[in-house]
Order: structure tokens, then C-alpha cells, then sequence
């Protein structure tokens, strides 16, 4: 993976030393995040949309909604599009074409996790089967890069379907059994998402014997191999990944994936909850976006 | 239907502004600390996010460096879910293209280049939200975070863009204003010695109004400079309360 | 300052998209009023002392309308005594988007110093801004913004009155809810009735107003006779798959049950759709735009040829009976249909007049506009018998489905039936001719006298007072646009001058004497009145190219050869001296007097050789010559009647200015379309498509003449061959025959078309260069050139194409509108004429031939009617149409066209609004048409009955 910092050997043992003690760098243990914010919609154009700060990565997500036509083999279900611009924001790296290959490859990591009727009910995006369908464009921006993508990602993205509104729209059909989509008049009037069953993304990268969340780029630095796996709030693993140059053995996998389970599902109750209370405030809420 | 009444009668435009208003500007520098410097601008719903990194050594080809003066290189891209209706692409298309291009023009007559010989500064620019002006919030960003980088600059670059409305010049056209069929033209001025860093006019506009529409692009840019300045004097003394700490 | 809100808007373009825009709140607007001291006004509007008597509010008051006041009590707010009135930002908003010609009106109004409206903007104050809720429908968020705004002034008012006679403000809404929570709120609300019923000094006001749904009820029977109107939103969705098509309705003339739809779109293949019969008209109204559903082909049927007027009494019942004439014919079928919606109504105030209720007590009473498109319109008022025999305007307010005639109100009066002034106001009004008085910031902007030439206007001016030049025009002409001067050169080649009055050197772009001839377009010329486009000073005294005096002007001058070819053009701003004013007849006189050889006569003699060479040219191109009877009246001196009446002769000397004219306009076409491609204001004239010809080819072939129609050149040869043994008149009956087979030629900007050919002319590219007094378009053309040669410079209007091209559609819009109404002036004349007259006997011959009646034309007076066979009472003939010949079987004679026939000539003045000329016929005899019932048989054609053909290009 780009993005990546170059470490010394010195720096190497001094970050390896800490966390076979749990005691990392700046001060977490092995299963804590860094500082996370959380901001949902910040971009007022868009239907939908988060802003996570996760150390110093900082992730954008933007949900527009669309009307598209069902895919054939699934007509009564609309469907989500994943877009990750990498952009030169983030690191120099990225500028030109350089962030494409990483984008591609965090969306399509993306599509897997969420475009599935498990996380979110796909069949409510339907309008009329096999002509209109909603179709999500889930688009990240990212901003910052200190590590940790997946999680960060994840976390804006459920923010984001959770924030998102899609427009009332009923269907009217003449005479001659054409079908016209007629827009509700009254924009208070929107359809929510159940996000109940969306799974949030925990990484867990092997740094010397020990398994660590969250890293830094540092700490990234020092990994073998790392996994991503997509955990529920009940804490199914939905889906799970090895990534990275590395080799696991099959130990190590299943002492990651119960504390992926662990902390995954650790996640959801605390982050709902803070939704819940920024979508209570309403319009009292003051924005704070990139101002803080 | 009939269409959007640019300007009432009573000298009120859409959205409220008379004529020569500018849109609220608010301003943040330092938004990331992983960059040389960083600034987040909003003029209206227009919301833009300026990066730099450098100077710093050439990257990529050397042949590109030059011995007297560092080079800018400038990259302007929009989020995919900035505009109404949703882009396919951030950049790479040739409206990009030529955005940047202007950016690092207007920006090479305002930086003193030739303090970073053989060196190369990177502007990086990224429209979360577009609701007209682009260009003109970029430049305003841009100059905000070149400030923020600590990069020696001969002037704040202000920029704004103005329409031509019922023989009235508008300032800081929005989106709606920018699509009514106004003539639009985009200055970037550094407002001390009323020096043009960059002027640009698509539409087609007649000669005898262009003297009234630059007049209100430059009395319009000396306004933006005063809240940049505004900006830049408050970062200056949080940074220094913090320091002092 | 500024409070930044955002909104959000959700609009659709294909799909769904979300749409933000700010939206910006102030306390820097301020309320207007005199007597308020916080507001930081310049000049408040809103007077102290605004006192109007009523008996509900006896204290000074402000009035405050909510939107459907405004839109539809419009007539009331001009009234002069309706003052002091706050129009809200959001009523402005909202009347703007549902009736253009209401928004302009309520405009001008705030404009006019005198009547203290004032425009607050309330959607951008601070303090009155809302924003809608959750479950709240549009509509009901801007009464809630109309009362909030109204609230704020109550309480804005209260804060710095002296106590005593408090100002307040009264909001007016005739809607109940409304009402009801403007009074929780302990605002002051009436429904507008209430208020001016309550205004003691004014009781002439409740006439202006217009009738609330619910006053309709009780003047109207409670059968449903109409079908209901769909919905907007269902009206959309069935244009967008095709089940209705949308398009503007065109009443017939002829027959009030029989209406035509153009549809819009579609580009080349525009359709017509036909409306026949009540129940189908739905209620439409003459131009407005419809939405109609098509019949199934089984039920198509051919536009009816009967003539048809509404005479029948106020009564709803006979509306079914009257359905029974409409017979289905079969042949040229066209597709049917009904209007199931209207879009957008088009109605204005219409002239006409009261049909007094033959009930004494009533205040009901039926009003027949002039316009014979337009139905009747029932009104209430209290003023009958004061109004019987007055022309009068009524407005339309609505038109319910359980309602035989639309209802309206009484708007004003315009004066005495009859009478010469009220009927030129009439049909002035009715053809939307500007004719006020120039104001005095129009006349501001004329030169000051005494104006002379400066030197400095000689410098750059190019100075040909030498030249022999000389106008020749009709006779009485005072705003000569154009003169004339032709001179041999030393090589043998001719130089012919073409000075044209140089109008854009005092109309100077942009002022207020700029746009007031851009408004008006045109000159309009009525028998014994003219309505002049610019100030007299300009169109008789320093524009006028008059003899014997320096004037400025816009010359074409080209070096031609013996053969009438151009060797040169060039274009040139000069002074020139006219040596001469004449009349055609004195041109041609001195032309043909041998024994005269002055430089006049010679540079006349000159011209007209060269002319009749380009004629020749011209018609061997393809030029169309048609004919026109025109009609000129000997006007009285003193009383302005007529007292003769003479068909316009033509001679030499008319086609030999109009060819120089021609070549000009040509050569300036072609110069400012090189020079400004995008922007160059030129006049078309489109082919007809081919069916327009079917009735000349009919008239034709009954003569067993073929006429040619594949082009222009084929048209031209075959009409110059037609003629028929014995029957001179046939030629120019065909020719005018084929005059109304022509398009209208239109003014266009050339960036907005790519189709420039004049069919008429067979010129590839043409323009009006040459009456720049009379004609906008040629002031246009004027500047154009005059950048074109670097004596001018351009202005931002003059190079934007799409302005220019809205200026053009006025312009059109004027020059049909003035022919039109000219066409009424003499029309009305020639009543005034055979008032003297009593009955004549003429000859005539049949032009048209309808299912009931035929059309004659009377050569000697150019006088166009109508001869009806059937008539009211039941008695008929037997009547046998042939659509394809087509001729008319009355009893045992058969009427076909051309047919000579000889009639007596009277004019009707039994109906004072639509007095008729009474045509009879005389030979052939039709056995059971006697004279009496002649009287109800005749009537007029078209607005005139005079065959005053204005040749469309």
C-alpha cells in the first residue's frame, strides 16, 4: 500500500518494544483507537454526508442519490457505488493519476462490504422493479492519510448512510401504462435508512508477536501483514481480508479475528449513539466542519 | 415559466445580496497538520480546501527544475458529490486542466520564486462544495495556505468573480447567477499595488461595459483581501497565544 | 450585516437533484413609510397621511394584498384613489410566476410616483423571513410569510406613532383561512369586496371588481354544462407520453363552436388540431394555451365552412340546439379533439359593448366584445343604462364550468358607439397600438431648436448638397424617409444615390426616445391618422429628407452601368440638400414631358431607365408581383369623413423608387450580414408549403387555368400567362388569390436562423434599410451600418443576439397588429362612407364559396361580404356544398368562384357595435331571397371587409 513512511531500524525496535509491553507510541494499548470525531452532514449539497477524523486521517464521505435502473439479475433491488478519490490533498503521492490505484482498491474492498442486502435493505431503494431503482453513489474523499483507511472509511460511511435523506417519490402511471416519477412536493418529506446491520471495518495489523487496531503509518511501517475484517453490531464478521506483503499463520488469523469481533462491535453502540444525539440537535446543531 | 430574476427592481439579488455584496467568507488556516500548510475557505456555499507541500526538492523529472526560481506546480480537483449533479471524475478533465493551469499562473506572479531556486512548491486544491466562483475561492484558499506554509508572497492574491447584470456589475457571482446568462469575468488582483495576476472572460461581453465590470472585480477583490487579512491576523495571534503557552 | 440561511430546493432535470442556494437575511431593508423614524430610508413611499374614506377603516391605513388580489383585482389597484399599498416580495414573486402581464402592470404601478406602492422585501428581512415547515404545503408557507410580514408592519407602525390617528395596516385576502388566522394573529383583514364595497367616496369601484368564486354562484345556474379542466400536474404528465398535446387555441372568426389548436413543438410538422362544438371548446378562450386530447379517427371531420355568430339570448339552455348545425363533412378530414385543460389563460381587456338586460333591475348583463374570437362576458354592474351605446372595456375573471359565458367586470369606459374618436380608441386598444402622447422624457431627448448643422457634424460627414436630389412619395407625405439622384459620370457609368433620412444620428441607443420607438415599433397609418413611431419633430421636420433644406443622411450610392449592373457600392453618412419633393404623379409627368430637360427630370429619367431594367432582372429571378387593391379615401378637410373613395392607381414612378429601395435594402443586407454575422437584423419571407396554394389551384382549374406552384419563378410565369377570353378582372382575382396564400415575411436576427431567403423578392438575403421614420427595424440596420463603414460605434444591446432577437418578435408583433388595425380604420371608413351613400347597386364576382354563404368582392370599392343563404329563421334554401370544386348549389343556382354577380350595397347600422355593409344579391336572382331576409343574411368578413391587402413583404 502507498502512503507509506519510511522508518529507521532504531525507531523500528523502539515502536516493536512498546507494543509487546501494550504500550504504543503515543500512549494506547494495542486494542485502542486514536482520538476519533465524528461530524455528519457537512456537505449540504449532497443527500447525505460524514466527516471523520481518526488521529490525523482525515476522511470525507458524500452520498448522492440518483435514479438508475435495477441490475438484471436482482430487479427489486436498487444498489450502492463506491468511489474513493484518493486525492493529492492527502500526500503529493496522489497527485495526477497517482491515488488511482489505491482508490480502485479501496473501493472494490468497499463494494464487498456494503453492497449487500445483510447491511443495508437493498429492496427498500426500489421503485418500481426492473425500471427505477435508487442508486447510492457513496463517494470518500480522502483528506489526510495517517493511517488506518479502512476503519476510518467505514466509520464516515455509516455515518453518512445513516445521515442520509432520499427524496419521496411516488409513481404515476397513465393510460397507456407508462410510468413517470413525480417528485414529493414537500421536502421535509424523505425516506431514512435502517443502518442498523452495517458493519464497521476493523483493521488489525501484526506488529511483531502482538496484534494492534488503529495504526499509524509508523506502526504500519513496522507490520507484516495485516487484516481487515467487517464486524456487525451484533458482532458477525461479515467479511474478512488479509492484506498486505506478509504472511500469517493460522493462529495468529484466529487470535486477530476475536479481537477484531471484540473491538468491532465495541464500535457501534457508542458511534449510534452519537448519530442519534447530532440528529436529535436538528438544525440547532451548529456546524462545525473544518472550522474546529 | 419565467425565469430567475437576477436582480429586483428594488436592488436585491436572489439571494438576498445587493450588487456589490460578497457573499460570507469565513476562513481557517492550518486545517492539517500533516501538510506544509493547509487552509479551508467557504465564500457562501462554495467551499474549498488548499494544501501545500514544499518548497521542497523537485520530484519526478529534474529536467523540469529551474536554476533561478522554484517551480509551482498546481493541481485543482473537485469531489465528486461538490457540484448539484454528481461528477463522474475529480479531475483529469480538460476544465481541470485549465483551472489548474490559471492557478499556477496566478500563483507564479504572486510568489517569489526566486527565493527557492531549483525547488518545487505543490498547490493543491479541492472543491468540497461548488456554488459558482470556483476559481476565485481557490485562488482565495490557496493564497490563505501558501500564508499558512510559511512561503514569501509579494501580496495576498485575491480573487473574485463578477457578472454584468441590467447594465449593473455583480460581484461574487453564485451558481444560479453564474448559469442565468451572465457574462462572467474572474479577476485575481494582489490589492496593494492593484496589480492583475490573472484576468479571465469566457462570454461574450461589449467593450463598453468591460471598464465598469473590471473597476467592480478589483473594488470586490480589495474586499475579499480585507477579510483574508482579517484571517490570517487572528491565526497569527492564536498561534502566538498558543506558543506563548 | 448579512445572515447567511440556506434552503434547500429539490428540482428535476431527468432524474433528481438537489439544489442549494443561499439565501441571505437583512436589517438594512427598510419599511417605507413616513412616519416611521428608526428606518434609515432616502425617500419613504408610503405617505403619512394615507387617507382613503371608508366606512370600515376610519384611521390612515396601509394595504397590504395577498397574491390572488393581486392577480385579480388588478384593475381595482389602478384605480387613482387605491393608494398607499404594500406589495410583498413574496406576492411579487409569486404574481410573476403565474401571470406575466399582471406582473408588468403591478410593476408599473410601483413605479408611478402617484400611487405610493411600495415593494418591501420581506423573504430577506431578518425579522420576516420563514421558513417552511414540515407538513406545510407551499402555498400555505407564503400566506403564513404574508401575515408575518403584515404582523411586523402592525407592530413596526405601532412603535413611533403620536397617539390619535394611528396608522394600520389592513391586509386584504379572500381566502377564508387565511382570514381566519390573520384575525388570531389580531391583524386588520378584509376581503377585498368588503374593503372597496366599504370605500363611501368611490362606489364606481365595485364595478372594477372582479367576481370571487364564490359571488359566482349566485349569477350563474348551477348546471354543470362544461367538463371539468384537468389538473396542471396531469395536464404535464399526459404532454410528457403523448396522450395530450399542448398547443394555442385560435377561435375561429367565422363560427364560434369551431376553434383551431396549433400545437406547439413538433418543429416542421406542426399540427392543427380542430375543436368543434361547446362541450369540447371547454371554455378556452381565444390564444390561450391549451391542452388537447384528440378524438379517435372515426370522428374527424372537415373544418365546417358555415358561418357562424353567437347571437342567441343570455340563456345556458341553447347552447345543445346550436350543436345540430355543425354537420360532419367528410371530405379533408382534420384530426379533432377536445381541450381537456388549460395551461396558461391569455386574456386581457377586451373592447365592446353591453347588451342591457332587458330585466330593468338587473345589475347581470351580457358584454359582446369587438373581437369576434373573443365569447361574450357576463358582468355585473350598476351603471347599464349609463353604459348602453358606450364602447367599453370588460375583463375577464373566470369562467365556471356551470356557465354559458365567462364572467368579468367593467374596467372603463372609452366613450360614445359611433362616433369617430371612440371607435379609433377601440381599435387602437384592440390591436395594442402604443398611441399615448409622448411623454416628456421621450421628448426630452429631441434636439433643442432651433437645430442647425456644426461644423463639426460637417467634418464627418461627407457633403453631397451638390448633388441634384430629389424625393418622390405619395402625396401629403410629411416624413419623406427616402430621396433620389442619378448623374452620368465622366466614364459612361450611372451613379445612382439612394439618401435615406439619417434617424439613428438623433435616436441615440438606449434613451427613453430609443425605447419608446423600439416599443412601437412602427408608424401606424389610419385613414386621416397617424400614429407616429418617433416625436413629429423628427418624422416631419429634421428627419424628413424635405426640399430646399440641409439634412442629414444614410446614403447608398452605387456606379451601375447602361445594364443596370453594380460596379460599385459604397455607404456613406452625409448632408444633403433635396432639390425637390414630388408626388409620383409630378415624377411621372416631368418623366413623360418631352420639352422638360432640367438636371431633375434628367437624373428621374435616368433612374427610371434603370429601373425598369432591374425590375426585369428581378421578375426573371422569381419575384412574385401580386396584386392589391388598395382603397384611398378623399378625406373632408373639416369634418374628416370621407367623401370619396378611389382605388390606389400605380405608376411608373412607384415601381421605380420601390426597385431603388430594393436594390438598397439588398446591398445593406448583405453588407451588415459580412459584417456582423451573428447580429444582423434581416426580413424573411419563408415559402408557403404547398397546401396553402389548394384553393388557388381549385379557382384556378374551374377556369381551366393551370397554375403553377413549384416555385416562386413558376408561380410568377403562370399568373403573368392566366387569362381567360372575355374576363379581364380574372388576372388580378388570381393574383389576389395568391396574395393570401403568401407567408408573413418576419424580421430575424441572423445569429438565431440559418434561413434567410425572401420568396418574394427571390432574394437570398434582404432587410429594411430605408424608412428608418417609420420602421425600428431600419434604425437597427442604420447603427448596424453605420459600424459597418466606422462612422458609428456599437453598443452591447446592438451585438446580443438574443435581444435583438426578442426585439424582432416585437417588431413582427407591431407590424402585424398596425396592418390589422389599419385594415379596421378602413374598414370603419367605409361604413362611414355608405352611411351617405343609402344603397348601391355593383358588380361584383365570388371570391370565396362557403357551405352557406359566398364572399364577394367588389372591385370599385375593394369591398369584401359576406352573402349568408341560410338564415335564423328556418326558412332556408335548399343549400348542395361541393367541397371540391367548390361551389355552392342554392336552389336551382349554382355558385361557383369567379362567378360576376351583381348585388346592392347599404350599410346596417341596427347594431351600433358591429355596424355591417349589407350586401344583397341582385342577379342572379335566387328565388327565395328577398330583400327582408337579406337583412339578416349578410354580414361582414373579417374585421374589414375591404380588400386592402398589404403585400406581405
Amino acid at each position: 500500500m502507498m502512503a507509506a513512511v519510511e522508518v529507521s531500524e532504531a525507531e523500528k525496535v523502539y515502536i516493536l518494544h512498546g507494543i509487546r509491553d501494550d504500550l504504543r507510541v503515543d500512549g494506547r494499548g494495542c486494542e485502542d483507537y486514536r482520538h476519533m470525531e465524528i461530524e455528519t452532514d457537512v456537505v449540504s449539497n449532497t443527500d447525505g454526508s460524514a466527516k471523520v477524523t481518526l488521529g490525523h486521517t482525515v476522511v470525507l464521505v458524500g452520498i448522492k442519490t440518483e435514479i438508475g435502473k435495477p441490475r438484471p439479475m436482482v430487479p427489486n433491488e436498487g444498489y450502492l457505488e463506491f468511489f474513493v478519490d484518493c486525492s493529492a490533498n492527502a500526500t503529493p503521492e496522489f497527485e495526477g493519476r497517482g491515488g488511482e490505484e489505491l482508490g480502485t482498491e479501496l473501493s472494490n474492498t468497499l463494494y464487498r462490504v456494503f453492497n449487500n442486502k445483510h447491511s443495508i435493505d437493498l429492496k427498500r431503494l426500489c421503485i418500481s422493479p426492473g425500471e427505477h431503482c435508487w442508486v447510492l453513489y457513496v463517494d470518500v474523499l480522502l483528506l489526510q492519510c495517517d493511517g488506518n483507511l479502512y476503519d476510518a472509511m467505514s466509520i464516515a460511511i455509516k455515518a453518512a448512510l445513516f445521515n442520509t435523506k432520499i427524496p419521496k417519490v411516488f409513481i404515476s402511471s397513465d393510460d397507456e401504462g407508462g410510468k413517470d416519477i413525480e417528485l414529493s412536493d414537500d421536502p421535509y418529506d424523505c425516506m431514512r435508512l435502517n443502518v442498523e446491520n452495517v458493519p464497521c471495518i476493523v483493521t488489525l495489523c501484526k506488529v511483531g508477536h502482538r496484534h494492534i487496531v488503529d495504526a499509524t503509518l509508523q506502526e504500519k511501517a513496522c507490520s507484516v501483514a495485516s487484516l481487515i475484517m467487517s464486524v456487525t453490531h451484533k458482532g458477525t464478521v461479515t467479511c474478512t481480508r488479509k492484506v498486505g506483503g506478509g504472511s500469517l499463520d493460522p493462529e495468529s488469523i484466529f487470535e486477530m479475528t476475536e479481537a477484531g469481533k471484540r473491538v468491532g462491535k465495541a464500535l457501534h453502540a457508542p458511534l449510534m449513539k452519537l448519530l442519534e444525539q447530532e440528529e436529535s440537535l436538528g438544525k440547532k446543531q451548529q456546524k462545525v466542519g473544518f472550522f474546529g | 415559466m419565467a425565469g430567475l430574476e437576477l436582480l429586483s427592481d428594488q436592488g436585491y439579488r436572489i439571494d438576498g445580496r445587493k450588487a456589490t455584496e460578497l457573499r460570507k467568507i469565513q476562513a481557517r488556516m492550518g486545517v492539517f497538520a500533516q501538510a506544509d500548510g493547509s487552509a479551508y475557505l467557504e465564500q457562501g456555499n462554495t467551499k474549498v480546501l488548499a494544501v501545500v507541500y514544499g518548497p521542497h526538492e523537485m520530484r519526478g523529472s529534474r529536467s523540469r527544475a529551474r536554476h533561478d526560481r522554484a517551480v509551482i506546480n498546481c493541481q485543482y480537483s473537485m469531489a465528486t458529490f461538490s457540484t448539484a449533479e454528481r461528477k463522474r471524475r475529480p479531475h483529469g478533465d480538460r476544465k481541470s486542466t485549465e483551472m489548474s493551469l490559471h492557478l499556477k499562473q496566478t500563483f507564479e506572479a504572486a510568489v517569489m520564486t526566486q527565493l527557492f531556486p531549483r525547488s518545487q512548491i505543490d498547490i493543491y486544491v479541492k472543491i468540497l462544495q461548488s456554488d459558482g466562483g470556483n476559481y476565485s475561492v481557490c485562488v482565495n484558499a490557496a493564497t490563505l495556505a501558501v500564508i499558512d506554509a510559511g512561503i514569501p508572497m509579494r501580496d495576498y492574491v485575491c480573487a473574485c468573480t463578477v457578472g454584468f447584470v441590467d447594465e449593473t456589475p455583480l460581484a461574487d457571482l453564485c451558481y444560479a447567477e453564474e448559469g442565468g446568462g451572465v457574462s462572467s469575468l474572474g479577476l485575481a488582483l494582489l490589492p496593494r499595488s492593484s496589480q492583475i495576476a490573472l484576468v479571465q472572460m469566457d462570454a461574450r461581453l461589449h467593450q463598453d461595459n468591460l471598464d465598469a465590470l473590471m473597476e467592480a472585480a478589483m473594488t470586490a477583490c480589495k474586499g475579499v483581501s480585507k477579510v483574508l487579512d482579517e484571517v490570517v491576523r487572528q491565526h497569527l495571534q492564536e498561534a502566538s497565544m498558543l506558543a506563548r503557552d | 450585516m448579512l445572515k447567511s440561511k440556506t434552503f434547500v430546493k429539490k428540482t428535476r432535470s431527468g432524474g433528481v437533484m438537489k439544489v442549494v442556494r443561499e439565501h441571505y437575511l437583512r436589517d438594512d431593508i427598510w419599511c417605507g413609510s413616513e412616519s416611521c423614524t428608526e428606518c434609515k430610508q432616502e425617500s419613504p413611499v408610503l405617505q403619512k397621511d394615507a387617507c382613503i374614506e371608508s366606512n370600515l377603516c376610519s384611521y390612515p391605513h396601509y394595504l397590504i394584498p395577498d397574491t390572488n388580489v393581486v392577480l385579480h383585482q388588478v384593475d381595482v389597484l389602478e384605480e387613482a384613489v387605491i393608494r398607499n399599498v404594500i406589495i410583498l416580495q413574496t406576492v411579487l414573486q409569486e404574481v410573476r410566476h403565474r401571470s406575466a402581464p399582471v406582473y408588468k402592470r403591478v410593476k408599473d404601478m410601483i413605479q408611478d410616483k402617484e400611487k405610493h406602492f411600495y415593494t418591501f422585501t420581506n423573504e430577506h428581512h431578518r425579522e420576516t423571513f420563514i421558513e417552511r415547515e414540515p407538513g406545510e404545503s407551499a402555498n400555505d408557507r407564503n400566506d403564513r410569510a404574508i401575515r408575518v410580514a403584515a404582523k411586523w408592519y402592525s407592530e413596526h407602525l405601532k412603535g413611533h406613532q403620536p397617539d390619535g390617528d394611528e396608522l394600520r395596516v389592513v391586509l386584504l385576502t379572500n381566502d377564508l383561512g387565511n382570514r381566519e388566522k390573520a384575525k388570531e394573529n389580531n391583524l386588520l383583514v378584509f376581503k377585498c369586496e368588503e374593503y372597496i364595497k366599504s370605500l363611501i367616496a368611490n362606489p364606481e369601484l365595485v364595478d372594477r371588481l372582479a367576481l370571487s368564486s364564490d359571488d359566482q354562484n349566485d349569477i350563474t345556474s348551477n348546471k354543470v354544462l362544461f367538463a371539468e379542466h384537468l389538473p396542471l400536474s396531469v395536464i404535464q404528465t399526459g404532454i410528457k407520453n403523448g396522450s395530450l398535446l399542448q398547443g394555442t387555441f385560435r377561435a375561429s372568426r367565422d363560427n364560434y363552436l369551431e376553434a383551431t389548436v396549433f400545437v406547439h413543438g413538433g418543429g416542421e410538422d406542426a399540427t392543427e388540431v380542430l375543436i368543434q362544438g361547446l362541450q369540447n371548446l371547454n371554455r378556452a378562450v381565444h390564444q390561450d394555451v391549451v391542452a388537447v386530447q384528440l378524438l379517435p379517427q372515426s370522428q374527424w371531420v372537415a373544418p365546417s365552412s358555415v358561418i357562424l355568430q353567437d347571437e342567441g339570448e343570455a340563456k345556458d339552455e341553447n347552447a345543445n340546439e346550436e350543436e345540430d348545425k355543425l354537420q360532419p363533412f367528410t371530405a379533408a378530414q382534420k384530426p379533432t379533439g377536445k381541450v381537456v385543460g388549460i395551461i396558461k389563460r391569455n386574456w386581457r381587456p377586451f373592447c365592446g359593448m353591453l347588451n342591457v338586460s332587458q330585466i330593468k333591475e338587473s345589475t347581470r348583463h351580457l358584454f359582446t366584445p369587438a373581437e369576434r374570437r373573443i365569447p361574450r362576458i357576463r358582468i355585473e354592474t350598476r351603471q347599464a343604462s349609463a353604459l348602453a351605446g358606450q364602447r367599453i372595456m370588460v375583463a375577464i375573471d373566470g369562467w365556471p364550468k356551470h356557465s354559458r359565458y365567462p364572467n368579468g367586470h367593467f374596467v372603463r369606459s372609452l366613450g360614445k358607439a359611433g362616433e369617430k374618436d371612440t371607435e379609433q380608441e377601440v381599435l387602437l386598444l384592440e390591436h395594442d397600438v402604443p398611441h399615448q402622447p409622448f411623454s416628456q422624457a421621450v421628448l426630452s431627448f429631441l434636439p433643442k431648436m432651433p437645430w442647425a448643422i456644426t461644423p463639426e457634424d460637417l467634418e464627418k460627414r461627407e457633403d453631397l448638397r451638390h448633388l441634384t436630389v430629389c424625393s418622390v412619395d405619395p402625396p401629403g407625405c410629411t416624413d419623406i424617409d427616402d430621396a433620389l439622384h442619378c448623374r452620368e459620370l465622366e466614364d459612361g457609368t450611372l451613379e445612382v444615390g439612394v439618401h435615406i433620412a439619417d434617424v439613428s444620428h438623433f435616436i441615440r441607443p438606449g434613451n427613453a426616445l430609443d425605447s419608446e420607438a423600439a416599443n412601437r415599433g412602427t408608424t401606424v397609418y389610419l385613414c386621416g391618422r397617424r400614429i407616429d413611431m418617433v416625436p413629429e419633430l423628427l418624422s416631419s421636420n429634421l428627419c424628413s429628407l424635405r426640399s430646399n433644406v440641409d439634412r442629414f443622411a444614410f446614403s447608398c450610392i452605387w456606379e451601375l452601368n447602361q445594364k443596370s449592373e453594380i460596379l460599385k457600392t459604397r455607404f456613406t453618412k452625409s448632408v444633403i440638400n433635396s432639390k425637390a419633393s414630388l408626388t409620383y404623379a409630378e415624377a411621372q409627368m416631368r418623366i413623360d414631358d418631352s420639352t422638360k430637360n432640367d438636371n431633375i427630370t434628367k437624373s428621374l429619367r435616368g433612374l427610371n431607365k434603370l429601373a425598369k431594367i432591374l425590375k426585369k432582372r428581378r421578375i426573371e429571378n422569381g419575384a412574385l408581383t401580386l396584386s392589391s387593391l388598395e382603397v384611398r379615401f378623399h378625406i373632408d378637410s373639416e369634418t374628416h369623413d370621407p367623401i370619396d373613395l378611389q382605388a390606389k392607381e400605380l405608376l411608373e414612378t412607384n415601381s421605380m423608387v420601390e426597385e431603388f429601395m430594393l436594390l438598397a435594402n439588398i446591398s445593406v443586407a448583405q453588407k451588415i450580414y459580412d459584417e456582423f454575422p451573428d447580429c444582423a437584423m434581416l426580413r424573411k419571407h419563408p415559402a408557403p408549403p404547398p397546401s396553402n396554394y389548394d384553393i388557388l389551384h381549385k379557382a384556378s382549374k374551374s377556369q381551366n387555368v393551370e397554375i403553377h406552384t413549384d416555385s416562386a419563378k413558376a408561380l410568377a410565369y403562370s399568373l403573368d400567362k392566366a387569362s381567360v377570353e372575355g374576363f379581364l378582372y380574372f388576372n388580378t382575382l388570381l393574383r389576389i388569390l395568391a396574395t393570401r396564400c403568401m407567408m408573413q415575411a418576419v424580421y430575424f436576427c441572423s445569429g438565431m436562423d440559418s434561413d434567410f431567403h425572401h420568396y418574394g423578392l427571390a432574394s437570398p438575403i434582404y432587410t429594411h434599410f430605408t424608412s428608418p421614420i417609420r420602421r425600428y427595424a431600419d434604425i437597427i440596420v442604420h447603427r448596424l451600418l453605420a459600424v459597418a463603414i466606422g462612422a458609428d460605434t456599437t453598443y452591447p444591446d446592438l451585438m446580443d443576439k438574443h435581444k435583438q432577437s426578442a426585439l424582432s418578435n416585437n417588431l413582427n408583433y407591431r407590424h402585424k397588429m398596425a396592418q390589422y388595425a389599419q385594415r379596421a380604420s378602413v374598414a370603419f371608413h367605409t361604413q362611414l362612407f355608405f352611411k351617405s351613400r343609402g344603397i348601391l347597386n355593383e358588380e361584383g364576382f365570388v371570391l370565396f364559396v362557403r357551405k352557406n354563404a359566398i364572399i364577394i368582392l367588389i372591385p370599385r370599392f375593394g369591398l369584401e361580404g359576406t352573402v349568408f343563404f341560410d338564415t335564423k329563421d328556418k326558412s332556408a334554401p335548399n343549400l348542395v356544398f361541393d367541397e371540391a370544386g367548390p361551389t355552392l348549389k342554392v336552389e336551382q343556382h349554382t355558385f361557383c368562384i369567379f362567378d360576376k354577380v351583381k348585388v346592392t350595397i347599404r350599410l346596417d347600422d341596427t347594431n351600433i357595435q358591429h355596424q355591417k355593409i349589407r350586401m344583397a344579391l341582385v342577379d342572379p336572382v335566387v328565388r327565395i331571397h328577398s330583400r327582408t331576409s337579406a337583412a339578416s343574411s349578410c354580414a361582414l368578413l373579417k374585421n374589414g371587409n375591404n380588400v386592402f391587402i398589404h403585400l406581405p413583404f
